[in-house]
């Protein structure tokens, strides 16, 4: 395969709170090729939309990245080196604060918000905002800017886009907005563009007509995109790729097929699980055992093993990194499951893990071993 | 609609809070203990002396009549005779009335010019030297009385260093003849900025204060926007964020504080003019009340309702046209 559009490595971002350090990010890769849509999927507080904001070096404070490197079309947007004294510091060819403002956000990479109602800013025309980040992006004069400003509105699906144009944010409705976002995105002709959970705050049947524009419009442009969800639906609708993220780490990476039927990560199971699929019929819907630990203190071992139906001692004690599974050249497909032959670190052998964890004697030494599938 | 038809629908709701306004007044200043004509006449008077006043007065009439007389008074803008100057209450309010907005006028922009960059500020570094230096300043401020700032500012800028005068106000539209030191306009325009500056200081800095806290936390709430976050990933400078994305949708509840400031202003104008021996409004309502010159004292707490109501409208028509989403109140 080619050379990524952008490529992440080990990405760490941590928040240095009073309670500690949140370790919201923890140690990512991943590739975005050119013209591709991957997939970041997991729960709220799975460090989804702090990896995006990591990638366009915008995490709010005391939010920093600490390690890993960002790599956009062979420039450097994050990466550290050791100096003499054993202290890291910023290599020399990482951008700058003023680099990646002007080169890189909205030009070469743009965003598109989670949340349209808030994202708009409420005493500016539409029009108006628009323009700006379009005059600011493609080096435009005013008019010439007004003009992409309405041709984007209009492909986009705003209707009568010359006169709403003038219109303020509370005149829009929240799929209109949403398709305004989207447009700021597109109007700037990035190369990526991020969309953070964009049709979360949306309801279905605009969500809909939503993936479906934005499906075209990426044919038509050949942008690649990051696409931000926790909804295994929309990921089955758009991407080509797929990233499932728990706790701060990626835990399986594949293509979008392999993902829905080579499940290689338990946990990716359960998101799967939890949800309703058209093509397959079960009585009920199992939603994921407990809720996902705090980042500020992730468990020891496989950070799913408490909720995960098929925990094992060793998964309490022995922390997956994400290995290949497939062994396959094109179409890779990795997953950080120890009950997988790729890790042979002794899962068939270990005992299950008690789940209740009263004390656990007698339990430790009793096989099921019907319970992997 | 258009705004100013709704300005014009604004003040016209005003009438019903003015006329409540003159009523309330009126029964108030005349259920003040104690008789205007005795303070003129001394302890002792002529009974018939006494009698020819309150007929001058109209005091002999019953209460609902005087009510209403009063009122249409109101409605054509007579406010009665002064007992203690014996002159028009509109002559002396007009008299009056312009030094006090003078003084509140430039006590506000005091505030203003150095409270929203001082917000401003204090919001970008917050947490950092800058904002608690800025936030301990607002908070002394809004804790002292105006009456006090402007007795330590004499005692200290008046009486030991001697750069401002202590007392009295030269109004900029006075004769350069009848100034002291004043031989032409410049002069007297001169005169009336180093008169003014002690009670400006003293007045403006409560509100300098208020205005520095709601700017701050304003500001601070719209730098967190996520529009501020749309900005930045779409590469706006910081500058450009700050002084345009984030500042006007910050400016709508600093429009409220000053709004409602101006009304918290008169009375402490009152207590500035009386510190400064300065003839104003706060000077004329102290008089009337010392003298049982009810007529007077009517006449200056209308006027006081009166800049009141004026203040919030003002508040109001300036929000609906900074803010698109307030609407005009039809659809």
């Amino acid at each position: 395969m080619s050379e990524p559009l952008l490529s992440v490595r080990d990405l760490k971002t941590q928040f240095f709170t009073e309670d500690g350090t949140v370790r919201a990010v923890d140690g990512i890769s991943f590739d975005v090729h050119e013209g591709e849509i991957v997939g970041l999927v997991g729960e709220s507080g799975a460090g989804k939309s702090v990896a995006t904001s990591s990638i366009l070096r915008l995490v709010d404070s005391p939010g920093e990245i600490v390690g890993g490197e960002i790599k956009f079309k062979g420039e450097t947007i994050f990466g550290l080196e050791e100096d003499g004294g054993g202290e890291l510091r910023p290599r020399d060819e990482m951008l700058t604060e003023e680099e990646m403002r002007k080169r890189i956000r909205g030009r070469e990479i743009a965003i598109i918000f989670q949340d349209p109602m808030e994202s708009l800013n409420p005493v500016f025309t539409v029009g108006g905002q628009l323009r700006e980040f379009i005059e600011i992006n493609r080096d435009l004069g005013t008019d010439e800017a007004k003009g992409e400003a309405i041709d984007i509105l209009r492909e986009v699906g705003i209707p009568a886009p010359e006169s709403r144009y003038d219109e303020y944010p509370h005149q829009f409705s929240g799929g209109m907005r949403q398709r305004v976002l989207i447009a700021m995105a597109l109007a700037c002709q990035p190369d990526l563009i991020i969309a953070d959970e964009p049709t979360t705050a949306l309801d279905v049947t605009v969500e809909g007509e939503i993936l479906e524009m934005v499906k075209d419009l990426q044919e038509k442009y050949d942008t690649s995109f990051i696409w931000v969800t926790h909804d295994m639906s929309v990921v089955a609708e758009i991407c080509d790729r797929v990233n499932v993220m728990y706790l701060g780490e990626i835990i399986e990476q594949a293509e979008v097929d392999d993902l829905f039927y080579d499940t290689k990560h338990p946990y990716t199971s359960a998101l799967l699980d939890s949800m309703p699929r058209p093509d397959e019929t079960v009585d009920e819907l199992r939603p994921i055992k407990g809720v996902m630990p705090e980042a500020i203190d992730p468990p020891s071992g496989c950070r799913f093993h408490s909720p995960c139906p098929e925990a094992r001692e060793v998964c309490r004690e022995v922390h997956p990194e994400p290995r290949e599974m497939s062994g396959d050249a094109e179409g890779t497909h990795t997953a950080a499951c120890v009950k997988h032959d790729a890790f042979d670190i002794g899962y068939d052998t270990s005992p299950p893990i008690d789940t209740e964890a009263t004390g656990g004697f007698s339990a430790g030494f009793t096989e099921t071993g019907g319970e992997a599938e | 609609m258009s705004l100013l038809r709704y300005t014009l629908r604004r003040f016209a709701q005003a009438i019903p809070v003015l006329i409540g306004i003159v009523t309330i007044t009126f029964f108030l200043a005349n259920q003040i203990p104690g008789d205007p004509v005795e303070i003129m006449l001394g302890p002792t008077p002529a009974q018939e002396q006494v009698e020819a006043i309150r007929a001058q007065y109209g005091l002999d009439r019953p209460i609902h009549v005087r009510y209403f007389t009063y009122l249409s008074g109101v409605a054509t803008g007579d406010l009665g005779l002064s007992i203690y100057y014996d002159r028009p209450v509109l002559e002396m309010i007009l008299l009056r009335l312009p030094v006090t907005l003078l003084l509140m006028l430039s006590a506000f922009a005091f505030a203003i010019v150095t409270a929203i960059p001082l917000g401003v500020i204090s919001a970008k570094r917050r947490n950092e030297p800058a904002d608690h230096v800025s936030r301990i300043v607002s908070l002394i401020g809004v804790s002292t009385p105006s009456f006090w700032i402007g007795l330590v500012l004499i005692i200290v800028f008046a009486f030991y260093l001697g750069w401002f005068p202590a007392r009295g106000l030269v109004l900029p539209w006075a004769d350069p003849a009848d100034v002291r030191g004043a031989a032409t306009r410049i002069g007297v325009l001169r005169q009336t900025a180093h008169h003014l500056f002690l009670p400006m200081i003293g007045l403006g800095t409560l509100q300098m204060a208020q205005i520095t806290r709601i700017e701050r936390s304003s500001m601070v709430d719209s730098l967190q926007g996520e529009y501020v976050k749309l900005a930045r990933a779409y590469g706006v400078p910081e500058s450009t964020i700050v002084r345009k994305h984030a500042f006007q949708v910050a400016q709508l509840p600093v429009i409220t504080i000053i709004g409602l400031g101006l009304s918290t202003a008169l009375g402490g104008a009152v207590l500035t003019e009386t510190v400064f021996e300065i003839q104003g409004m706060g000077r004329l309502i102290i008089t009337a009340i010392n003298n049982q010159d009810y007529q007077l004292i009517m006449g200056t707490t209308l006027v006081f309702g009166f800049v009141y109501v004026i203040g919030v409208i003002v508040t109001d028509i300036t929000y609906s046209y900074l803010d698109p989403r307030v609407t005009y109140g039809d659809e």
